[in-house]
Order: structure tokens, then C-alpha cells, then sequence
């Protein structure tokens, strides 16, 4: 009965997960007409036997480097793509066999591609997908209203769509996508080519629509402030395994075995001395020297010691690595 | 009923972009002069220097024909085959089929409407000019004329429609349909009577347009003939066996490629 009642709380459960891709390919050995009629195969493993679930209303960065898996697996959590192996399930629904059923309760947004009318008002396009959900006109105009509202795009509605800002685009085709409030919202790269004001934006409303909506959030980026600002959890693929699952706050510590530590001279700094096993320099300025501490080797009080004795500061600052090194570091290492 | 609301919503969008954007309106209008206009005039002339009669046809109906042929191809039906290949070139096939509805229910009723208003409005004006100018030719007054002709244009649209889906469909398995693409319509373009009028065509060119489907998805250009009284049930049969079998043959398709999507490697 517990169980069954836990389970009821998440909104996607992930089992066992694999796709394989499988592609012709030029055997150098053959003719080229056995080449047309008998070419050779070659096999990708896109996904790899994954699991993991989502509870409702959770906010879930689905990051790794290009080819890693991302893309596919998302696309097998909407049906677009059918699964090799393994379950998905999602409110209860199997997306290979209930995709248009699921439909209704997810939202998608993909980055590089629009779904809106470039020639026509926004409003046009919120109306077409208002139909394409099945909403009543009257829900139809009272979701358009919650929309203009929530995603201020009072503005700039009725202008037609090819002449909205990428950042306003963006506001557009992620309103669209809730149109039928969505469950779930799964997001591939939407913030791919917004500059900082339009990402932070869009964060925002993807932040709001999560507060205020209990829309599950599962996002695949490269933009690391999505994940930092936007995601209480974050996993990690490469090479169709999921290497990481764990609290985004918690990626430092797990990964990075080392600290930067900051130094401000009380004049200026003059000579760069050569700094003890585990510490050694990042930046060599007069004005400001950074060192990397690796804590596996000297701990942060006796490198601390070490660079007082060393350096006459006026100032000392210690701070971790940042999430996009973090992120890399993760990628390198597998 | 949630079909018929979305079609309608559909068509009726586009329809708005088309009046929002009349481009297309003015491009269809003078292809439609440039292309029937031609070979309305190049007719004239043979059949002038011929008497006024060939193969025991007059120039009316032959006009009419071909006036047929363009006034169908102004819904640019057979434009469905490129769009759905680009849909799997470029990955958008990806953002619709992550929507509540058929792909191939979308695409479809998508390539209507983008056609339905450049269709109305430049067929009211080329029917009306072309009545003014011709007139009407006997075929064309009796009582089953309308009605058939309708039933026949919808067969027509439809076949065309599942046709180059098909043709579209095959963008799964190969890179490139252009080539098939081409095959096939200039298959439809002969054997519908576009350049030639099918009541010039010899026996046999007339029995392959006749059975097969390429001819089957232009049998509009049959009302105008003297046999159209006789022999309309047996060309809209024609047609709707056709219509099966290119229903069967899409639906079998499509199982097989929504297992073959792959977008980016993904």
C-alpha cells in the first residue's frame, strides 16, 4: 500500500530503458552492387539500460554531452521514438502505445524547431493548438488570458510571430506548449541562442508555471545556468548510461575534488613562489592571485596556512568550482 | 468531432495566412494564365488548321479538359510528398508527432487548406472568363453533370492526397524521394490528360489512364467527354478502388515508419 502510494506520486517511471539505432553502411570489401542489395549493418546503442522516475512537480535537468542520449530519451518519453526495450511510464501511460492520449498531458518544447504560424498573431496560434487539445472556445479565450498574463506577452501577441525577438519567441512557444496545462513540460535546449536577459526570463516563467502550476519539469540543456537556476536534481548521461543522479547542489561536491581560493595582496603581489603538492596556481596577477586546491591532497585549513605564510594578503576568499567546470569535468572523466 | 473541428480550424488558419499573405494567390494565378493560357491558345490553333475537329473531338471540350487538369492542380495536393519529406529532413516530424493527432490526418488536411483559397478564387474568375470566352459545351449541361463532377473531384483530391503520401512515406527509407517524386507526377500529369486532352489519346495510352492510378487521380478531366454520361459509375468505381487500396497501403506504411523515425542521431 506504501509502495503503491509512492509510486502514485511520480508522474514518470523510466525501466530498463534502451534504444538501439541501426544503420547501412558501406562494406570497402564488397562490389557496389552487392553493396545496394547486401549492405552492411552497424549498430548504435543510443540508450543504455537506464532507470530513474520523476516525482510530480519536480524540477529535473536530463544533462550530458552531444550523442550522449538526451534527445533520444526524451523523445521515447513523448512515443515519438519507440523504445528498443524497457518501460516508460508515464501518468500511467505507456507513450509507445498511448502517445496521442499522453499528448494531452505533456507539453514539448524543442529549442531549434517553432511550432507557431510565422505569418499569423500569436493569438492564432494559441487558438489552433487550443483545438488541436481539444479545449472548449471558452477555455480556449480563458486560457489565452492565464497565458498573456503569466508569460507577459501582452505586448506582442498580436504582432505575427516572424517578427517576435528570439527571446519573445521563446515566451511564445513555451506558452503554447501549455496551452492544455500540461503535467509535465519536457523541455529539449530551450534556451539554445537567447542572449542572458531572455535565458533568465525564461527561466523565471519555467520557475513560475513549476510553483504555480505543479508542472514537472524535465529539461535537457547545455547551459549550465539552466540547470543551476532551474533544477533540483540533475542526472547525468554519457554514452546512453546514466552516470549521476543526485541533487544539482550536491554536483560539486561529488565531482570536484578541489577548491579555489582567491588572494588579494595588502599592496601588490611581486613574486610568485612555487606553492606546496596540491596547491597550485590559477591566476598570477599583482593585483589578484587564484589558486586550485586539491583537498584530496591538502586540506583547505593547512592550504590556507601554507598561502598566509607564503603571501602577505589583505583579503582571502574560498569558493568552489563552478557548476559549468563541475559539468565538464564529469564529461572528461567519462 | 473533434476530427472535423480540428480540420475546419486547420483549413481555416491557413486560409487566413494565405489572405494575410496573398503571395502564393498571385504565383498560383500566373501559373495557372501562363500554363493553360499556352496551351489553351496552342490548341486553338491545331484544331483550327485541322477543320475544327480531332480524333471526334471540337475544341470546347478539350479547353475544358485541360482547364480541368489546371484548375485541380491549383490545390497543389501533390505538394503533400515534398512537405512531409522536409518534416523528416529537417526533424520538425518530431514537434508534430509529439501533438495529440494523427501526423498523417494533420499533413493532410494541412496541404488543403494551404491550396483551398487560391483554388476558390482563382477558379471562380478562370470559370466564369472561360465561359464568357468558349462557352459551355453540351457535356456540361445535363442534370448529372454537377453532381458527379463533385463526386469525382473529391475522389480525385483524395487519391491524389494518399498517392503522393506514399510517394511522401517513402522519405523514411530513402534519402531522397525527388526522383520517385518526379516519376510519379509526371506520370499523373500525361496520364491525367494535362498536355494532352485524354479524348486525343490512342486506345492503349487511354486503357493505362484509365486503370491505372496515376490516370485514376485526374479523372475531373473525364467530365467534359460524350462517354462521361455512360461510363461515370465505372470511373468513380475506379477511383474508389484505388482509394482502398492506397488507404491499406498508407496505413501499412505509416506502422512501418513511425518505427523508423530518428531525428539528429535520436
Amino acid at each position: 500500500m506504501i509502495k503503491s502510494n509512492y509510486m502514485n506520486k511520480d508522474s514518470i517511471i523510466v525501466s530498463n530503458l534502451t534504444k538501439k539505432f541501426s544503420f547501412q553502411v558501406k562494406n570497402a570489401n564488397s562490389n557496389w552492387l552487392k553493396n545496394i542489395f547486401f549492405p552492411g549493418k552497424k549498430e548504435i546503442v543510443a540508450v543504455n539500460n537506464i532507470s530513474f522516475s520523476v516525482r510530480a512537480g519536480e524540477r529535473i535537468a536530463f544533462i550530458g554531452p552531444n550523442g550522449a542520449g538526451k534527445s533520444t530519451t526524451i523523445k521515447m518519453l513523448t512515443g515519438i521514438l519507440f523504445p528498443t526495450s524497457g518501460k516508460i511510464n508515464i501518468l500511467g501511460l505507456d507513450p509507445t502505445n498511448d502517445r496521442k492520449k499522453l499528448a494531452y498531458q505533456i507539453g514539448t518544447v524543442f529549442g531549434q524547431r517553432s511550432q507557431l504560424f510565422p505569418n499569423l498573431p500569436l493569438t492564432d496560434s494559441l487558438e489552433f493548438f487550443g483545438v488541436m487539445y481539444d479545449l472548449s472556445d471558452d477555455d480556449i479565450k480563458k486560457r489565452i488570458a492565464e497565458l498573456i498574463k503569466l508569460f507577459d506577452l501582452g505586448s506582442f501577441i498580436e504582432q505575427p510571430v516572424r517578427k517576435l525577438s528570439l527571446g519573445q519567441r521563446m515566451r511564445a512557444e513555451v506558452a503554447a506548449s501549455l496551452i492544455h496545462k500540461p503535467k509535465i513540460i519536457l523541455l529539449d535546449e530551450p534556451t539554445i541562442g537567447l542572449d542572458v536577459v531572455a535565458k533568465k526570463s525564461l527561466r523565471d516563467l519555467l520557475l513560475k508555471i513549476n510553483k504555480e502550476e505543479n508542472t514537472t519539469i524535465f529539461l535537457t540543456s547545455h547551459d549550465v545556468g539552466d540547470v543551476e537556476f532551474l533544477c533540483e536534481r540533475t542526472i547525468v548521461i554519457n554514452h546512453g548510461e546514466i552516470i549521476k543522479d543526485l541533487p544539482t547542489e550536491e554536483l560539486s561536491k561529488t565531482f570536484v575534488s578541489e577548491k579555489y581560493i582567491d588572494l588579494i595582496p595588502e599592496k601588490i603581489f611581486t613574486v610568485f613562489p612555487d606553492l606546496p603538492a596540491g596547491i597550485r596556481y590559477s591566476l598570477k596577477d599583482k593585483d589578484k592571485i587564484t589558486v586550485i586546491v586539491d583537498v584530496k591532497i591538502i586540506d583547505v585549513q593547512e592550504s590556507l596556512r601554507q598561502l598566509l605564510s607564503t603571501f602577505k594578503v589583505e583579503d582571502i576568499d574560498v569558493y568552489n568550482v563552478d557548476l559549468e567546470t563541475v559539468i565538464r569535468n564529469i564529461y572528461e572523466r567519462n | 468531432m473533434k476530427g472535423i473541428r480540428l480540420s475546419k480550424k486547420i483549413v481555416a488558419t491557413l486560409v487566413k495566412d494565405q489572405v494575410n499573405y496573398p503571395s502564393r494567390l498571385i504565383i498560383d494565378t500566373f501559373g495557372l494564365i501562363a500554363r493553360c493560357g499556352i496551351l489553351l491558345i496552342l490548341y486553338w490553333y491545331i484544331f483550327k488548321i485541322n477543320g475544327g475537329v480531332l480524333n471526334g473531338t471540337t475544341f470546347i471540350f478539350t479547353a475544358w479538359s485541360i482547364f480541368f487538369y489546371f484548375s485541380f492542380s491549383v490545390l497543389r495536393l501533390r505538394d503533400i510528398s515534398r512537405l512531409i519529406m522536409q518534416d523528416i529532413q529537417s526533424g520538425n516530424i518530431e514537434v508534430l508527432f509529439s501533438k495529440p493527432m494523427s501526423y498523417l490526418f494533420y499533413r493532410i488536411w494541412w496541404q488543403v487548406g494551404l491550396g483551398v483559397y487560391s483554388f476558390v478564387v482563382i477558379n471562380f474568375f478562370a470559370t466564369i472568363i472561360l465561359i464568357l470566352m468558349l462557352g459551355i459545351p453540351s457535356t456540361m449541361t445535363i442534370g448529372i453533370f454537377i453532381p458527379t463532377y463533385i463526386l469525382t473531384f473529391i475522389f480525385s483530391a483524395v487519391l491524389s492526397l494518399l498517392l503522393y503520401t506514399v510517394v511522401g512515406l517513402l522519405s523514411f527509407w530513402i534519402d531522397d524521394i525527388n526522383p520517385i517524386y518526379w516519376i510519379v507526377d509526371k506520370a499523373v500529369m500525361i496520364l491525367g490528360g494535362s498536355y494532352l486532352p485524354i479524348a486525343l489519346f490512342p486506345v492503349l495510352m487511354y486503357k493505362i489512364a484509365l486503370y491505372s492510378p496515376f490516370g485514376a487521380t485526374l479523372f475531373v478531366t473525364h467530365t467534359v467527354s460524350e462517354s462521361w454520361k455512360t461510363n461515370w459509375y465505372q470511373l468513380v468505381g475506379i477511383q474508389f478502388i484505388w482509394i482502398v487500396i492506397f488507404v491499406i497501403l498508407t496505413f501499412i506504411m505509416f506502422k512501418k515508419a513511425k518505427q523508423r523515425v530518428s531525428v539528429n542521431g535520436g
